[in-house]
């Protein structure tokens, strides 16, 4: 029997394959082969940023927050800039002048963004 | 590539980008510098629309025509207005940040964009731009509870209503093949063969727009967002924006969907009618008066609609004359809520005008003809507005339209009058603090307009005419 | 018809439709019978938005045309802004009144 619509998925499969056996390679490669010393710090939770002392249910700190909004945006402009890219030869200057302008907004955004102190940890 | 065309648009995007530099980069306060600019920007750009050709540019992406020219002038005048009355006020509630004359630049950029769009990408990124500026706006008082709640309540409902606006665009797309007005036109021009998808694409294109304009049963952010919100960002809300999203609303039924009228207009008639009605009966009970004109802007949406309703020239001329004259006398009547505090703080219950003619006689008086004006009392300037899109409605044949319109036009007079009983004959509450010359030249110019409108009416309804020639094509 | 059901397999543009259907009632239900948290709001704001996503990408490929695909980008990164200020916006909400559950956003009534 041959399906066509899931014959063309094969080639996934296959990644998918190779991609699992390299992980359980890895991972049990480094539980035969690597020497284990547990100690309480080692095995206590690690979370990013914060020491490990509090209740899981923590109150993360507003100025992650802030830094979350400000990478969506900035983020976005790589959603244009991919197949600008790679339009470019076949939309001229008016194509490159329409990003370079794109582009300026968003440096003003981000000057902006700068002098506000939104940047500055502290 | 055709730039004149948008060069109002250009001006605003370019003076919004120069002030936030210009406000950002000096230490100290930079708000009434950048406020005047925005006003200057405003002017500027009210004056390239008027002188603007007509054509369309970025491949059909826009248009610039008598009804573009008309639309434009009206929301400058009202974004201008805003600017004007949030001087005073914000400088003394802490508001004085230069961001709040950025983001007016910025909506009333999306508000040109949209009465300009002939695309739904365009006339989607237009009313996202005005949209996402309206909902920081509203939470501009950032440590106030209420502001806050009005702003997310805003969000919430703003963001469903562009989802579901969008989702009526895929729609259309879909069926017709293009998201340009002109060619959804032409897909349409033999309305028999309208699928079914296009016309469910349609309703959810209509029902996000009633969320805009706040149609009746899409109204509900609106007294809320009114009563939270900073009065001068509610003066803001119930102006430009309001008659952004009708001349959308015009723009939108009357090209693309022109040839459906058939099927819009019994949705017209129904949201017209709600909101009327609604208007009428639930301003009656309210003690905060921004509450109560945000039952008023409900009202006066439905009317308006009557004229969207009646899907004829008349009608459309008159829904252009009634936002025009909405516009201006709502300027005026939120100049004297901006206008009232009390021992420098700001107060906005009905009570708080007690007495007012005794205390401020140019005032109460002033508001008491707005608020006649508002009940459509001749020969005040609303009289008219409600007169022209009653009486297409009529010639429409769409008489339990007119005749609704008039019953609820009686019962809403109730509360208005109920305003000017209470400034004339109340014992006074204490005099309100004297009010700034930035707000009495609004106050006036609208008073004076509304006043002497009945005088020489004809260019405004020219230009109406003039407008709707070049909707409709 | 287990046989002549695999051509019928094939996922067709009213599928697409389908799915994208049942997503925006999902978003739209998320919005009014959620009684517990704003952040769950957004989500069902996103969840509508990526039902017209969905719908447009798969009209653009039925129709041959790319006006689809482009508005789709357009969507994509005004959403983006949209969550942006939506969060911004709960933020501030939440520095007032120290809690995001739906049911205590009722200062503003009448």
């Amino acid at each position: 029997m041959t399906q066509p619509l899931l014959a063309d998925y094969f080639p996934i499969l296959v990644f998918l394959g190779i991609a699992g056996g390299i992980a359980i390679a890895m991972v049990g490669g480094a539980y035969l082969a690597a020497r284990q010393k547990p100690y309480a710090e080692k095995l206590s939770t690690y979370e990013c940023g914060f020491a490990p002392f509090e209740d899981t249910r923590h109150r993360f700190d507003v100025r992650f927050y802030l830094v979350a909004i400000l990478f969506i945006i900035f983020d976005l402009e790589v959603a244009f800039l991919f197949p600008w890219a790679i339009a470019l030869g076949d939309i001229g200057w008016l194509g490159f002048g329409s990003m370079m302008g794109f582009l300026f907004v968003l440096t003003v955004g981000f000057v902006y963004e700068w002098r506000k102190g939104a940047l500055d940890w502290e | 590539m055709n730039w004149i065309l948008a060069l109002p648009e250009l001006v605003l995007a370019l003076s919004g980008l120069a002030i936030l530099g210009i406000g950002v980069l000096p230490k100290r306060n930079t708000h009434f510098a950048c406020a005047m600019a925005a006003v200057g920007a405003f002017l500027l750009a009210a004056a390239l629309a008027i002188g603007a050709p007509e054509g369309s540019a970025f491949g059909g992406q826009i248009v610039s025509d008598a009804f573009t020219r008309f639309a434009k002038v009206l929301i400058l005048i009202g974004a201008a207005a805003g600017v004007v009355l949030s001087l005073d006020y914000n400088a003394r509630e802490g508001l004085d940040r230069f961001e709040y004359p950025v983001l007016l630049v910025f909506a009333t950029l999306g508000m040109l964009v949209m009465v300009s769009a002939n695309d739904l990408m365009s006339l989607y990124i237009g009313l996202e731009l005005l949209s996402l500026s309206l909902y920081v706006v509203a939470a501009f008082n950032r440590d106030d509870e209420r502001s806050a709640e009005a702003g997310l309540k805003y969000f919430v409902l703003g963001a469903l209503a562009s989802g579901l606006l969008l989702y009526g665009s895929s729609l259309t797309y879909g069926f017709t093949g293009t998201t340009n007005f002109d060619r959804i036109a032409d897909a349409l021009s033999d309305p028999s063969k309208a699928s079914s998808g296009l016309v469910v694409g349609m309703v959810f294109v209509i029902v996000g727009l009633a969320f805009k304009v706040s149609a009746v049963p899409f109204h509900m952010w609106t007294p809320d967002v009114y009563e939270g919100a900073p009065t001068p960002v509610t003066a803001f809300f119930a102006a430009a924006p309001k008659v952004a999203a009708i001349g959308l609303f015009a723009r939108v039924l009357g090209g693309p969907f022109g040839d459906l009228a058939g099927q819009w207009q019994q949705v017209i008639v129904l949201i017209s009618l709600l909101s009327m009605v609604l208007g009428a009966f639930a301003a009656i009970g309210q003690s905060n008066i921004k509450r109560l004109m945000a039952y008023s802007s409900i009202g006066h949406v439905g009317y308006a609609l009557v004229g969207l309703a009646a899907a004829s020239e008349a009608g459309m001329r008159g829904l252009l004359v009634y936002m025009a004259i909405y516009l201006l006398m709502n300027l005026g009547a939120f100049a004297v809520l901006v206008a009232m505090r009390r021992q420098g703080r700001a107060v906005e219950r009905v009570e708080d005008l007690a007495g007012l003619a005794r205390t401020d006689l140019s005032m109460a008086v002033w508001m008491a003809i707005f608020m006649f004006s508002m009940a459509g009392i001749p020969p005040l300037a609303g009289f008219f507005g409600k007169m022209f899109v009653f009486k297409a409605a009529i010639d429409a044949g769409l008489w339990t339209l007119a005749i609704v319109g008039v019953l609820s036009s009686v019962v809403s007079a109730f509360y208005y009058l109920r305003i000017v009983k209470v400034m004339f004959f109340d014992e006074p509450a204490g005099a309100l603090d004297p009010r700034p010359a930035s707000v009495s030249f609004v106050m006036a110019a609208s008073g004076v307009f509304t006043t002497l409108f009945f005088l020489y009416p004809a260019p405004l309804v020219a230009a109406a005419q003039a407008a709707v020639a070049a909707l409709l094509g | 018809m287990a046989m002549g059901g695999i051509t019928e397999m094939a996922v067709s543009l009213a599928h697409y439709l389908t799915v994208s259907a049942i997503l925006l009632v999902l978003g739209v239900f998320g919005i009014f019978l959620n009684r517990k948290n704003v952040i769950v709001i957004l989500m069902s704001v996103e969840l509508i938005l990526l039902a017209v996503n969905l719908n447009m990408v798969a009209f653009s490929s039925a129709l041959g045309d790319l006006t689809g695909q482009v508005f789709t980008m357009f969507i994509l990164t005004v959403a983006a802004a949209e969550a942006a200020i939506g969060l911004a916006i709960v933020v501030i909400y939440f520095r007032n009144r120290g809690t995001i559950e739906v049911e205590d956003i009722s200062t503003l009534k009448g």
